[in-house]
């Protein structure tokens, strides 16, 4: 710009209307482009979070409704029990999930996402459909499993407390393992692993617990998928 | 003592070496220079050359600006007015919230719009409560709520417990008694397994089918009404009071319709 200011006195009148609509179209420029990367910083993150049909998007929503029914048996159990480790298991179960259910649904809300699915349950995963039974996800139990907890007490309810949380865990271990798979938003990843080591360390304590309501030696060994049957 | 005299040594003839590697090296590199000093020179010749350019140069560029940069930044222009446009559409149609969507839903009743004194919040009250909507939407309730996790009821529940379950974000869909089995079962596939909902007959309804979530009511004809799935996905959950953790368990699971109080210590 300098060299053409010291070359002007040569050519007079051309250069001056062209240099103005040259400053004009720089100053152009200069706003068209930072619109453009206001308009890009606000559409990026719009962009690149989790939609409405995303694995993550399912696996909050899913997982949810999977937690709220641990918290549903923990809180019953912590209720009826007798058994004082059983009690105290159950009512860590209980509002763990809670607070992940809390979890869940913030992402949801942060992602601008409803909490309330479109299709059918478990359609993020991709044997989804085939994890249903009665319309209950992975390990859930029944309501008439369910009216058993409420009705049973003593040994008997324990028992029935323990078959079924492990149940519940594996079935949720297995969704865990999906979204860990397919899944890309790290703050899921974490928490979903988060998840599983917490209730593969749950269903070793919940095995070891049946085990001596059961009468047979404790083992510490590690919870085998056969075990619920 | 005798290591480090060794190790003295044997860094005094390495500083050495590397010493004179750069030199050897420098002799190449001070070649090197005047071949870039060559360049440079060779460089000054265009630069005396645009003086003699500079004539022909501002017409061919003024000539060019006339169009060439104008399509350039209308192009441009046009493109970043297309992506904040679809930004600002993207973020209106995405921040349209659950109320908005509630609205569009043909025959819904809204009756936190019109009685807002209904929705404001459940005193817990004892014993039987008249309600002014049958169905009830809102109100005072019992200080239990009607167990909602996906629960199919076979006899009518009562509204006192209901009411709770609304707060807590249930939508509690209710049909009248005499609505034929198939349709009962197609209500309840909607609803078994999924916790926040809950089904029961509810007497006198004045239509064969009612759903109501707080401050929420929709009545239809027929269980196939594309309308009850869009009811219960833009309503469970939103709609309640005490946000997504409130609990549906731990409520009253057994039917009938006089409420049952807790019992006071």
């Amino acid at each position: 710009m300098t060299t053409s200011a010291q070359a002007d006195p040569d050519t007079p009148r051309p250069s001056r209307p062209a240099r103005r609509y040259g400053t004009l179209a720089v100053a152009l420029a200069i706003v068209v482009g930072l619109l453009l990367g206001y308009a890009g910083g606000l559409l990026t993150p719009r962009l690149t979070r989790p939609g409405d049909a995303s694995v993550e998007a399912g696996f909050a929503r899913d997982m949810s409704s999977h937690h709220a029914q641990a918290v549903e048996m923990g809180l019953i159990a912590f209720r009826s029990s007798s058994d004082p480790a059983v009690r105290q298991l159950a009512v860590d179960i209980a509002t763990g999930q809670q607070g992940e259910i809390g979890m869940m649904q913030s992402w949801l809300r942060e992602w601008g996402l409803g909490p309330n699915r479109s299709g059918p349950p478990m359609a993020w995963m991709s044997d989804g459909a085939a994890t249903m039974k009665d319309g209950l996800m992975p390990g859930m139990a029944t309501p008439q499993e369910l009216e058993r907890l409420r009705t049973t007490q003593g040994r008997d309810h324990d028992v029935l407390f323990l078959e079924l949380m492990i149940k519940h865990h594996l079935g949720g271990v297995h969704m865990v393992d999906a979204i860990v798979e397919h899944g890309a938003e790290s703050e899921v990843i974490e928490a979903a692993t988060r998840m599983k080591n917490t209730q593969q360390g749950e269903l070793t304590n919940m095995n070891n617990l049946l085990a001596r309501l059961k009468g047979a030696p404790a083992s510490a060994e590690a919870p085998q998928p056969h075990h619920s049957n | 003592m005798s290591i480090s005299t060794p190790g003295g040594d044997q860094r005094r003839p390495s500083v050495v070496s590397t010493g004179k590697k750069p030199a050897a090296g420098a002799k190449p590199a001070a070649g090197a220079k005047p071949a870039s000093g060559g360049k440079s020179a060779g460089a000054g010749r265009p630069g005396a050359g645009k003086g003699a350019r500079k004539k022909i140069a501002p017409v061919k560029v003024s000539q060019g600006r006339s169009w060439g940069p104008i399509a350039l930044f209308t192009a441009v222009g046009l493109l970043a007015a297309g992506i904040i446009g679809y930004g600002a559409w993207a973020s209106f149609k995405g921040s349209r919230s659950w109320e908005e969507r509630a609205a569009e839903i043909s025959g819904i009743v809204n009756y936190r719009k019109q009685d807002p004194q209904l929705v404001q919040g459940g005193n817990h009250q004892q014993g039987p409560i008249q309600y002014t909507v049958l169905p009830p939407v809102a109100g005072p309730h019992n200080a239990a709520w009607q167990n909602c996790m996906g629960d199919v009821y076979d006899a009518p529940i009562a509204s006192e417990h209901a009411v709770h379950s609304l707060e807590h974000g249930a939508v509690w869909v209710t049909y009248r008694p005499d609505l034929p089995k198939d349709q009962i079962d197609k209500l309840a596939e909607k609803v078994r397994g999924n916790e926040k909902t809950m089904l029961s007959p509810f007497d006198k309804l004045d239509k064969p089918i009612s759903l109501q979530a707080w401050g929420y009511q929709l009545k239809v004809d027929n269980a196939d009404d594309a309308r009850i799935d869009e009811f219960i996905k833009t309503l469970r959950v939103n709609a309640s009071v005490e946000g997504p953790t409130a609990l549906c368990s731990q409520g009253i699971t057994a039917t009938g319709t006089t409420p049952r109080d807790l019992q006071q210590q």
